[in-house]
């Protein structure tokens, strides 16, 4: 079974990660590890997850997810959860799934508001 | 063209838990669940597919379309052969797990689904039965 990618992109100071629709299990545990290096590479001070693809949440997803913002705030940054489908949020929750404090958008565009990635980005301009 | 309104899927690495959830979505949609019903349906079988994989290393779900009266649905069969579930009670408590989860595996796919029934032997696997149903 071919497994599927995950996109990772910095714009600004944000890194902006797209998971696939339906990740197997060893993707999921690679985004992990990918999105904590390219955190420190990039030296990103966001992330944005975008899980607008994601046809199906299960524990051991969501559970990955939650974790991985964790590791993110250690870290110093912050993880905005972006796009979750209705029919995802209504599963998850009937699963018994909390995101505890994780931060959530409608989408991409809202995720980099609450980042406070402001547009345009001047020179000495902080974030 | 057959349609078939049964299917088996052998559950003998972690990737043919995606192939389970693939099967289960195709054939929810086929039988007329909702978007969101077919999420519920296919996030309930990827958490009884990885429990059979993770504590017997190998499984088989089998699925088919089911009647009854004014309601069509769907039926999934999770069956190892692994250890077998001691307490079954205590398995069925939200936050109890002996694999280092967080234990919401069995009582929340009880939630999303119609109807579950377990059956387990300790030292012979466990055999786990859902259902979902909809107005014809």
């Amino acid at each position: 079974m071919a497994n599927e990618r995950i996109s990772v992109i910095k714009v600004r100071e944000t890194l902006m990660v797209t998971m696939p629709a339906d990740p197997d299990d060893s993707t999921i545990t690679a985004l992990q590890e990918e999105v904590l290096q390219a955190m420190a590479r990039y030296e990103a001070s966001g992330l944005i997850l975008d899980i607008s693809a994601v046809e199906t949440m299960d524990s051991f997803f969501a559970r990955t997810v939650v974790e991985t913002t964790r590791m993110v705030e250690l870290m110093g940054g912050k993880t905005v959860i972006a796009g979750m489908r209705p029919s995802v949020a209504i599963t998850a929750t009937q699963l018994g799934f909390t995101f505890g404090n994780t931060k959530t958008a409608l989408d991409v565009d809202y995720a980099l508001d609450l980042l406070g990635d402001r547009h345009p980005r001047r020179p000495g301009h902080g974030r | 063209m057959v349609v078939e309104s049964y299917g088996e899927v052998d559950i003998l690495d972690e990737s043919h838990i995606v192939t389970v959830r693939k099967t289960i979505r195709e054939a929810a949609s086929r039988i007329g669940f909702g978007v969101t019903d077919v999420t519920r349906i296919v996030t309930a079988g990827s958490e009884l597919a990885r429990n059979a994989f993770h504590y017997a290393g190998r499984g088989v779900m089998r699925w088919q379309e089911v009647e009854n009266g004014q309601s069509i649905g769907i039926e999934l069969v999770f069956e190892d052969h692994g250890p077998g579930i001691a307490n079954l009670e205590q398995a069925l408590e939200p936050g109890y797990s002996t694999s280092g989860g967080l234990g919401m595996g069995l009582p929340g796919t009880k939630r999303l689904m119609d109807e579950m029934d377990i059956r387990s032997r300790v030292g012979e696997g466990t055999t786990v039965t859902v259902r979902k149903w909809r107005r014809k």
